[in-house]
């Protein structure tokens, strides 16, 4: 009887073997969770991915191509998507693209020069995360799968062969990386402004036309930026702040008697309140560590 | 206004209960005197206690109930009525009904018309919270006669009748028939006292002379009766023993005219005092613990201390913890009053001097006071319980002063100030009365307590009673006795009430009435705590530096009693002394003498002071403490120059100023000496003065503290001194940028933002070697505003690398050796900062130039509320304001806060580094911000109270140690006021914001600590996203804990060093690294070895190399890396000042439980348990995969790893 399950759900659970390392001598097992690609919204690559989770934090497109090469059934594999990789940029869209027709052009004349230069020379995972591993064909994704589940079952020693270039040296190369060269700097600023600026007039171009021009029921569309220098909203908020103090100041709100009458009675009730919050306070205050004792 | 319908129906219920509502007058058989004038009727009790409506009654019941814990539970409710009762006299309990009327100070009123809870102001009392507090403070500890004192009851009848029966002992001439000689007279009444009851009889120092002329003898005492607190109601219940002092009145007829004189009536009343001991002592009926002892300490005096023994017949031991002093006293009229006045000699020289040289003789205003004493035990009682009568505020104010002494160990003993429980009662009490000269009272009659209690403080704190004597209710002006003793001198009863003090514990009581009243002054925060509950008397918290002397080193010569004339007179000396040659160096000398126990009946006391040390505290003025020359008089004033020459010695020289002026000074070289300045002063002055075996024994303690600092070795005073390279560099970075020419947009701000560039990095920047800093220096610039901006969060980052590169670029063309490069940063989010400016200068200083453009947060927030964008871009926009505001707005206003604070006060760099040092030896850094740590110490030096600001390190530390010991930071928050100028609404506005991240956060995920100032309302900017998270705060707080509690203990014995260790098994695993990444500068060094050829050419190439590596720490790198890796799976900790060590802990919430796919971090499957198994998913269990995990982080480590030790499985 094998010490763990071998299925959890859909997922086939494949130990793998992790060699010792010299700080940590111990022999030790990593679990990845593997099974058919089954995402909500199907795509071509599909038939032939396995999704593959809980991986090492240092599994690689080329550690996993191993593995699977080379101790799973020899299924090569095409490509793999990493889903928890810690630099995946969010928010990464450069530009906002208003039209289709611009973001080819741009996307197609400088695709990566307008990035900033990569840190790291590495990703490392984030603990437990999970990758889509997509191979040349459905049959080889099938017998990777069944391969996995043979071997889970048979207990057949899978190895994790870990890559080189961890530890101190990494961080080093990186420390490195952080400082790109200035030309390279310079260069990936200035395309990228200048794709920014390409963009601004072509955008501020479409709105000026769209802003002469009427549509077929013969209305003009209101857009931004008609007059030359466009408010801001907080020019807008402070105007209205003013507008409002002036307001305030016409009529003095201590004008009637009844006003003062009833002001007062909001002072007091008030002081009424804060006197309730207070004593509240004090009742919590003993209620968490007791009652009022000189230490 | 008061309805008047409302106060008739009160006033009627109020008549049902009249009954029941007469305040009980002392106990008939332990009251003061009958005949008292002064008693309080009850009909006028009755009047104060009729307010009571019913409502009232109920909820106080409740409240007694509530706080009855455990011991009080079955007291008679007949008693709990009398409680009520006098409660309403002093009291007032909140009211439901009723409208708010504010107040006018005139309680009276307020009382009628039973508005006493709404409205209160500051003048009445200080605020709502802190009268409530107070309230309940005083319900706690108000006396009550209930089963806890019940003991104490029986024993003192007990007591009475066992010394009502004690038989006369005649004045023993002629007995046996021998010669009626009087030398055998007093030999054999004390020698008969041995024989029959094996007493001592504890004479006085100096022992009654051979020949002396009187008799001693023993009859009934005129009357006995308690006195003192406890049957005035105002003994307190904090804990401790509880107190009874029981006056045996000695009859008159036993005494002479003038047996004032020369000791003869202490000789006549140790004698009746062993005769009631030996009658007690013979007396079988009961089961005291009986001991000799001295009233407060005053040699003079002594008393019989009867003790409950513990195990009492009822088996309840927590009922029998009092004792009872028994004091013979005389009556009023025994002796003259203006015989003893501080002004005449009572003990003559020699017996028999003639009486011209009596008014030359000096006072004996101790002795003289001492004897007075006696004399007014009972009138004193009835003054005090005269002012009980008049003043209904007066208990009150009696229990407020009794805990504020008590927190600040100041008690009547004359080794512990000589000014307590009854100085202060009776002064009060004299200051109530109308003074004679002025026709005002100081306070009035209508105050509440908190104003009597206030206004006596400010009494204290304000008047200068050593140098300026106050005599009341006599015209008579007394001369200021030369020792600085203070004089309070109640004219009616003709005795000065602080006769029992001495020099440095007057200036201490008068320091602790001035910080009160600073402190509830303050409006802002509460001082509840400061004043009432936190006690303030430990030395290593009170004092800067302590001084500690064994007794035995002071040479003192005679053997036995005169022991401890002897030591009182060197202690004096030890003071002028120490005032003279520290002058404003100090703002406090106390010495500390050891304490003395109550000793057998059997035998004569025996003075182990000897073993004991004298310990002397001092409070330092920092900014002249270790100064470094002393100005004296010009040497024109020959007087002045020669005595000042006397004082110092050979140290004192002769020298001409840049001003022209020549005087007598005193010059300390810093250098060349273990001691700093100040202690070295202290030795040259004793070695001068108390001979040098006292010097030579003298050891400081505090001043360990101070070297436990990198950089703050010995003799060198820590301070922002050793910052000051640092911070010129910084100023010639800022000149060098704003004089650059070509830059595209001028510089408006160019601000600091770096714990390096406000003191407070443990590490003090070395500069000028040509090594470069290893960490740079953070500082934000701000180009003047331009319409040319962008308006796009991304293009704007590309835009200030472009600018950071032309920066580099003139930067390096303008400065010779300056290097300067662009780094990128947040690789992971294109919303936030993503590039600096590193920038070398050839001394070594390192800083890292960020552009702060104020556009960026309007953009950010626009995102954060565009409905457009899904939660994730929604959330890293949510950290990029907050990370925005942190970096740009927060952090450099803070810099600049404590750079201020920091010129401000001079201890208050090293305090924050020792704090930071703390933090980092117990491997907590990694978890608290910097600022976070700052701000704790901020707030011990802005709300010190109940101290002053610390003036040494080692207060600054043990304090914000204390602090973090209390923080009860799940209910509290941090608010410190930076400026100075907090309003109450910013500080409420504050409150409301915590309570609100409460209410959100319950669970304590994202906001553990709360950590607010006036320059960043919001409290969260240091500790937003679980920074620490609660496991860590946790784990501050008992670290704390057990670091204050080892101070406590350990007192001055302590060593600084074991509250810096910080054991490694109370973690789950340790990851040991490889110690050539952890200690900055090893590796370099290393590399530096073999190729050392040509100095110069080496000296470049490590420069260069060096200037690469200028903020690369490959273990912090490998941290971060770590934490981001597992997430919440385990909690980290790491010392960043260099440790070898991370300790990990595993979080609890990864164990066991049901698979899922996205857990979050590596796991193990496991079979599902049986009983969980009918569940129809297929499912298996898992549990974290820590061998998996340790394994990971072992390669990820690498090189760096030298060894995983696992703790616990």
């Amino acid at each position: 009887m094998p010490s763990i399950p071998l299925t959890t759900g859909p997922y086939t659970i494949l130990p793998l073997c992790v060699p010792a390392t010299a700080a940590y001598p111990h022999e030790t097992s990593h679990y990845l969770y593997v099974r058919q690609h089954a995402p909500r919204i199907e795509d071509a690559d599909t038939p032939r991915s396995l999704f593959v989770a809980n991986l090492p934090i240092d599994a690689t497109e080329g550690s996993l191509r191993k593995l699977f090469a080379a101790q799973l059934g020899g299924a090569r594999v095409e490509s793999v998507d990493f889903d928890g990789l810690r630099s995946k940029k969010s928010g990464s869209i450069p530009i906002y693209f208003e039209a289709g027709q611009k973001r080819k052009r741009n996307a197609d004349d400088v695709p990566q020069e307008l990035e900033l230069p990569a840190v790291w020379d590495r990703e490392i995972l984030k603990s437990g995360s999970s990758a889509v591993v997509v191979f040349v064909d459905r049959a080889s994704a099938e017998s990777a799968l069944k391969h996995c589940k043979k071997a889970a079952k048979t207990q057949k020693e899978v190895r994790w062969t870990p890559e080189d270039g961890l530890g101190e040296k990494r961080y080093l190369t990186h420390h490195t990386l952080r400082y790109p060269p200035k030309p390279i700097l310079q260069s990936r600023v200035n395309n990228y402004m200048a794709a920014y600026h390409a963009l601004e007039t072509a955008r501020s171009r479409t709105l000026s036309k769209q802003r002469n021009l009427p549509d077929e029921d013969g209305f003009v569309t209101v857009t931004r930026g008609g007059r030359v220098g466009p408010a801001r909203l907080e020019e807008t908020q402070a105007v209205a702040k003013k507008l409002k103090e002036r307001q305030k100041n016409a009529v003095k709100d201590d004008f009637y008697r009844f006003q003062t009458r009833e002001k007062r009675k909001e002072r007091e009730a008030e002081l009424r309140k804060g006197f309730e919050e207070d004593r509240r306070r004090v009742e919590e205050m003993r209620r968490r560590r007791g009652a009022v004792r000189p230490e | 206004m008061a309805p008047p319908a409302l106060k008739r129906r009160k006033l009627s219920h109020s008549l049902n209960e009249d009954d029941g509502s007469l305040a009980q007058p002392p106990s008939a058989d332990t009251s003061g005197t009958s005949d008292d004038e002064d008693i309080p009727s009850d009909a006028s009790n009755a009047d104060l206690g009729s307010v009571a409506t019913s409502s009232q009654a109920d909820e106080d019941e409740e409240m007694v109930e509530d706080d009855a814990d455990g011991h009080d539970e079955e007291e008679g409710s007949a008693e709990e009525e009398d409680d009520l009762e006098d409660e309403e006299q002093s009291k007032p309990a909140p009211q439901k009904v009723g409208k708010a009327k504010p107040s006018n100070g005139h309680q009276h009123t307020q009382r009628a018309n039973g508005f006493q809870g709404e409205g209160y102001t500051g003048e009445v009392y200080k605020s709502n919270l802190f009268k409530l507090q107070v309230d309940e403070l005083l319900q706690r500890v108000r006396p009550r006669h209930g089963k806890k004192e019940a003991p104490a009851e029986d024993a003192l009848r007990t007591l009475k009748g066992i010394i009502e029966r004690i038989p006369d002992r005649e004045p023993q001439n002629a007995n046996g028939g021998l010669l009626s000689n009087a030398f055998l007279q007093i030999a054999d009444a004390e020698r008969s006292l041995i024989k029959t009851s094996k007493i001592a009889v504890p004479f006085p120092h100096p022992r009654p002379p051979k020949d002396a002329q009187y008799k001693l003898q023993y009859s009934k005492p005129a009357s006995i009766n308690a006195v003192g607190s406890y049957p005035l109601k105002i003994a307190t219940r904090t804990g401790e023993e509880m107190c009874i002092d029981l006056a045996v009145i000695m009859p008159s007829a036993i005494f002479q005219e003038k047996d004032y004189l020369n000791y003869r009536y202490l000789y006549k009343r140790a004698y009746y005092l062993a005769c009631i001991a030996a009658g007690l002592k013979d007396d079988k009926s009961h089961r005291f613990k009986l001991n000799f002892d001295y009233f407060n300490g005053n040699r003079l005096l002594p008393v019989v201390l009867v003790r409950g023994s513990r195990d009492g017949s009822k088996g309840d031991s927590s009922a029998s913890e009092f004792q009872i002093r028994i004091m013979p006293a005389i009556s009023d009229d025994v002796f003259r009053a203006d015989k003893l006045l501080p002004v005449k000699n009572c003990v003559r020289l020699k017996p028999g001097d003639n009486l011209a040289s009596v008014s030359e003789a000096p006072p004996t205003p101790f002795y003289n006071a001492s004897v007075r004493n006696d004399c007014l035990i009972t009138s004193y009682l009835k003054l005090l319980h005269g002012a009980s009568g008049h003043c209904e505020a007066f208990r009150d104010a009696c229990i407020l002063g009794r805990i504020w002494l008590r927190q600040r160990g100041l008690t009547s003993d004359t080794s512990k100030g000589g000014f307590g429980n009854f100085e202060w009662a009776a002064l009060v009490a004299l200051l109530l009365q109308r003074s004679g000269k002025e026709g005002m009272p100081v306070v009035s009659t209508g105050y509440s307590s908190y104003q009597l209690f206030k206004a006596t403080l400010q009494y204290l704190a304000s008047k200068d009673l050593s140098k300026h004597p106050q005599s009341f209710g006599v015209k008579v002006v007394i001369l200021p006795t030369s020792d600085g003793t203070p004089v309070f001198f109640d004219g009616p009863r003709g005795v000065n009430i602080l006769y029992k003090m001495t020099p440095w514990s007057y200036e201490l009581l008068r320091q602790e009435a001035r910080s009160s009243i600073a402190m509830l002054n303050e409006n802002i925060f509460d001082q509840f705590t400061p004043t009432f509950i936190l006690r303030a008397d430990h030395p290593l918290h009170r004092y800067d530096l302590l001084a500690r002397i064994p007794i035995s080193a002071l040479g003192l010569s005679s053997s036995g009693e005169d022991l401890d004339q002897e030591l009182d007179r060197i202690c004096r000396k030890m003071y002028s002394c120490l005032s003279r040659g520290l002058t404003d160096r100090v703002s406090l000398i106390s010495i500390m003498t050891p304490e003395e126990d109550p000793w057998e009946l059997g035998s004569r006391r025996s003075p182990h002071v000897r073993d004991g040390n004298l310990l002397i505290g001092f409070l330092m003025d920092p900014t002249n403490a270790n100064r470094a020359v002393d100005h004296g008089p010009p040497a024109e004033s020959k007087k002045e120059a020669a005595s000042y020459r006397q004082f110092w010695g050979d140290k004192a020289e002769l020298r001409r100023f840049k001003d022209g002026s020549i005087l007598e000074s005193l010059v300390w070289p810093t250098k060349d000496s273990p001691l700093s300045i100040f202690e070295r002063i202290v030795q040259h002055v004793m070695t001068r003065h108390l001979g040098a075996p006292v010097a030579e024994n003298v050891t400081f303690i505090g001043d360990s503290f101070d070297h436990m600092l990198p950089g703050g070795g010995h003799g060198v005073q820590p301070g922002v001194g050793l910052f000051q390279p640092m911070m010129s560099a910084f100023r010639t970075l800022e000149t060098d940028m704003r004089a650059l020419e070509n830059l595209p947009l001028s510089l408006r701000h160019v601000q600091a933002s770096d714990p390096q560039l406000r003191y407070a990095s443990i590490e003090v920047p070395l500069l000028g070697s040509g090594r470069p800093m290893s960490q740079p220096a953070d500082v934000v610039i701000q180009f003047e505003g331009s319409a040319r901006w962008p308006d796009e969060l991304i293009a704007i980052q590309r835009i200030k690398i472009a600018f950071l590169l032309k920066l580099g670029e003139l930067l390096e063309e303008a400065i010779d050796g300056l290097s300067a490069r662009v780094g990128l940063e947040n690789e992971s989010s294109s919303i936030r900062n993503q590039s600096f400016l590193d920038v070398v200068y050839s001394t070594g200083a390192a800083f890292r130039i960020r552009i702060h453009h104020d556009r960026e947060q309007t953009l950010i927030e626009r995102r954060l509320k565009d409905k457009s964008l899904d939660g994730a871009a929604r959330e890293e926009a949510a950290h990029g304001v907050a990370e925005y505001k942190r970096d740009f707005l927060r952090s450099p206003a803070h810099t600049q806060a404590i750079q201020n604070l920091s010129t401000r006060f001079p201890m208050f760099s090293p305090s924050i580094r020792l704090v930071k040092k703390w933090f980092a030896s117990h491997l907590l850094t990694t978890h608290f911000s910097p600022e976070l740590i700052e701000l704790l110490v901020v707030r011990t030096f802005l709300q010190p109270y109940p101290w002053q600001a610390p003036s040494s390190p080692m207060t600054g530390f043990l304090r914000t140690l204390l602090f973090l010991s209390r923080w009860d930071w799940r209910n509290e928050p941090l608010i410190v006021d930076l400026s100075g100028e907090m309003k109450s609404e910013e500080f409420s506005a504050i409150t409301t914001r915590f309570e609100a991240w409460r209410k959100i956060d319950p669970a304590l995920n994202r906001v553990v600590l709360f950590a607010a100032s006036s320059n960043d309302p919001e409290g969260t900017t240091w500790t937003d996203n679980a920074h620490p998270p609660v496991v860590v705060a946790t784990r501050m707080t008992a670290l704390a804990k057990a670091a204050s509690q080892t101070v406590k203990q350990q007192g001055v014995d302590l060593e600084p060093e074991s509250l810096f260790v910080s054991p490694l098994t109370d973690y789950d695993f340790v990851l040991r690294l490889s110690p050539q990444f952890t200690k900055d500068g090893q590796r370099r060094k290393d590399k530096g070895g073999p190729k050392a050829q040509y100095k110069n050419l080496q000296l470049q190439a490590t420069s260069a190399e060096e200037r690469e590596l200028v903020g690369y720490q490959s273990v912090t790198l490998f941290l971060a890396e770590l934490k981001d890796v597992y997430g919440h799976a385990i909690t980290f900790f790491y010392d960043e000042n260099g440790g070898d060590v991370v300790a990990g802990l595993w979080n609890p919430s990864t164990a066991r439980r049901a698979w899922k796919v996205k857990l979050g971090y590596s796991t193990v499957p496991v079979f599902k348990k049986m009983k969980a198994a009918k569940e129809d998913e297929d499912t298996a269990d898992v549990e974290i995969n820590k061998e998996g995990i340790l394994s990971e982080i072992a390669r990820l480590g690498g090189d760096i790893m030298r060894k995983i030790e696992v703790n616990r499985q």
